[in-house]
């Protein structure tokens, strides 16, 4: 057991720090606006120029063949720098290791550089209005046609849908709950987005209506019918370590640990130093996870652990920081982060869902 | 980097549970003779002198176990206190598991001192055995004093006489040491987590297994939360006790493991009900270990507030 980063790691981390120092934009505006979209394609085009916006993946889509520990070194710097959310995030780390898994060689040729240029941003298409922590009672259906599919139903909290051009989520092709669903890919083009305007305003989610909009059968994600254990695949992704790496805590951390001094309150000053304590925590035992997936392990349920822990964790801080600056929040990155932490525990299944997965397939409690 | 336990060091922490295994008595004797046949107490000695070599990382596994069976004994005074401090003949006697040591902090209280051959008391040390020692007209008196846990006794110590300087560095040993029990009580809040969850699968109410209440499981899942991410805290903090961010880190890893074992050994009795607040199960042993090791070397607000002074004072992140 060791801490110890290896030359090429620290030199990997000393040639990112340096990029992002000169290179990271001072300020965007949000990526749940038109203008805010383009810039943040536009900055990600930029990482992507440098091989930086995906550097775990393969250098033929993109990538630097990094290893998870590069990344999260990479994510360390990126966060520790300011630099922008990722408008690409659905894609990159949701629906990319779903790629790299279940995809055929023509999917991963075919959508995974485009992604990695942010030419295409991918919205995730997962909840119905009947269909939220439930998952599996959902009703969209896809309907076989010549060469293809059609779909039907409605789809909503979709994020990123307001300005995406391509969506991915589950239809059901045959059977009732877990059985019968399929994972589709698909342009938005021909669907129905009504954008839905978030807490902050802005329109973060979209409704997605589709009437019979056509999808070819290369836009299936595996086979037909394995829809559910393809997509909890990618759930568990996005309750684990891809969407919500330590580095993005660490920094938020750091700064609350900074404001928290400057206040002078003792009170304030320890529960920053616990959020600090327990970021360090969330770093630390991903270096674990990662190892773990470096071998070889699968993480499974385990992530939900994690899921619970970042996004409590985050919640904490930005209520902190809520109550160090009242309402001199307003108008910094502070307000807005204390409105994004608040989804957390919503987002990706809920707390609620996460603490019954967790005494169920961890510590083998009864349903 | 690898972030994780090697085989040999699992493998070490799983010999010593199964050695533990069934083996309880009011004060370890029979498990501290075991343990010393496996070389566990000298397993931060040198080689050279008959220990184990292995650094405090390597022992952590092993470390959780004694928690996780709630050994009794003064078993992290003797195999890293006294390892790190002792030399000559008690070091050797200490590595073939014939020496026991007991060390009083700052308020002069020592648990187990009535079991030990050595006392150390920051920064003199004596031995209590007056025909070996180099020091004849020697003087230990021990009082006995309230303690939590009655397996556990405290004693108020005073050294009289000639006493030795310790030789160790002392703030080095008493950080090894705080890690120690910081991985005792990670394993003894894993106990709780274990023979709680098996408890609400089996005990009925309404007709069900009480584990498939909704209320039960997210209690539940909370200190299987608390337990996983205290641990890392602890597992750093033995890989950077001698390093410049060492005290934050040992600190911090002291306060999580003390957190975390509490709210499992609240959530087990909660789980347990009436008869966990009884003498008719085990359960109380590991209550007032939990209660009584998160006071040793330190309560949580003591090493909090340690964390809170050094949170800027050394690099957070590389």
């Amino acid at each position: 057991m060791d801490l110890d980063f290896t030359p090429a790691e620290q030199s990997f981390r000393a040639e990112v720090r340096s990029w992002l120092a000169e290179h990271t934009p001072r300020h965007l505006p949000s990526l749940d606006t038109a203008d805010g979209f383009a810039a943040h394609r536009a900055w990600e085009a930029r990482l992507a120029a440098e091989r930086l916006s995906v550097v775990s993946w393969p250098e033929e889509y993109g990538g630097r063949g990094a290893s998870l520990i590069e990344w999260l070194i990479f994510e360390e710097e990126y966060w520790a720098a300011g630099a922008p959310a990722r408008v690409t995030q659905n894609g990159i780390f949701l629906l990319a290791p779903t790629l790299f898994t279940y995809g055929t060689p023509e999917q991963r040729a075919t959508w995974l550089p485009r992604m990695a240029r942010a030419d295409d941003v991918w919205a995730q298409a997962w909840s119905e209005p009947g269909a939220g922590s439930d998952l599996a009672a959902l009703t969209s259906r896809a309907v076989r046609a010549d060469g293809g599919w059609r779909l039907h139903g409605l789809k909503t909290w979709s994020s990123r849908a307001a300005y995406a051009g391509h969506g991915f989520g589950l239809f059901r092709t045959s059977g009732e709950r877990h059985h019968g669903l399929t994972y589709f890919l698909f342009p938005l083009d021909d669907v129905e987005v009504r954008p839905i305007a978030q807490l902050d305003g802005e329109y973060g989610f979209a409704e997605l209506a589709f009437d019979g909009v056509f999808v070819p059968d290369s836009m299936v994600l595996g086979d037909v019918g394995q829809g559910w254990r393809i997509a909890m695949a990618t759930t568990s992704s996005e309750r684990g370590l891809t969407l919500r790496s330590p580095g993005r805590f660490l920094a938020t951390a750091s700064r609350l640990v900074d404001l928290a001094a400057d206040a002078g309150d003792p009170v304030l000053l320890d529960r920053a130093a616990r959020c600090w304590t327990e970021a360090e925590a969330y770093r630390l035992h991903t270096f674990t996870t990662a190892r773990r997936l470096m071998d070889g392990t699968e993480i499974g349920a385990a992530s939900s652990l994690g899921k619970v822990f970042w996004s409590e964790l985050d919640l904490r801080m930005h209520t902190l920081a809520m109550d160090l600056l009242g309402d001199r929040a307003a108008g910094t990155p502070w307000y807005d982060g204390f409105l994004f932490s608040l989804a957390g525990p919503i987002y990706a299944g809920t707390n609620e869902i996460q603490r019954n997965i967790v005494a169920e397939r961890v510590l083998g409690l009864p349903r | 980097m690898n972030f994780t336990f090697t085989d040999d060091q699992a493998d070490f922490g799983l010999v010593v549970r199964d050695v533990l295994a069934g083996c309880r008595d009011d004060r370890g004797a029979a498990a501290w003779q075991r343990l010393g046949t496996l070389g566990f107490f000298g397993m931060l000695v040198d080689d050279s002198r008959g220990g184990l070599g292995l650094r405090l990382a390597d022992a952590l596994p092993a470390l959780e176990e004694t928690g996780r069976a709630a050994m009794p004994g003064p078993v992290v005074d003797t195999a890293v206190a006294g390892a790190l401090l002792l030399d000559g003949p008690e070091l050797d006697k200490l590595a073939a598991g014939a020496l026991r040591v007991a060390v009083a902090d700052s308020a002069s209280t020592a648990a187990d001192a009535d079991l030990a051959d050595v006392i150390v008391a920051w920064p003199r040390v004596a031995s209590r055995d007056a025909v070996s020692s180099q020091a004849p007209q020697l003087r230990v008196r021990l009082e006995p004093r309230p303690g939590i846990d009655p397996a556990r006794p405290l004693f108020t110590v005073t050294l009289d006489g000639d006493t030795r300087e310790l030789t160790g560095s002392a703030v080095t040993a008493w950080r090894a040491a705080t890690v120690a029990t910081a991985a005792q009580l990670i394993g003894a809040a894993r106990h709780l987590l274990d023979t709680t969850v098996a408890y609400a699968r089996e005990r009925t109410q309404f007709g069900r297994a009480i584990g498939g209440f909704q209320a039960v499981k997210h209690r539940l899942a909370d200190v299987a939360i608390a337990v996983e991410f205290a641990a890392p805290l602890v597992h750093r903090a033995a890989l950077s006790y001698e390093l410049p961010s060492g005290e934050r880190d040992v600190s911090a890893a002291k306060a999580a493991a003390n957190d975390a074992a509490r709210l499992a050994a609240e959530a087990a009795l909660q789980v347990h009900g009436a008869i966990g607040y009884t003498h008719e199960l085990e359960l109380r042993h590991w209550l007032t270990r939990v209660w009584s090791w998160s006071a040793a070397y330190g309560t949580s607000a003591t090493h909090r507030a340690r964390v809170r002074a050094l949170v800027r004072e050394v690099p957070r992140w590389p």
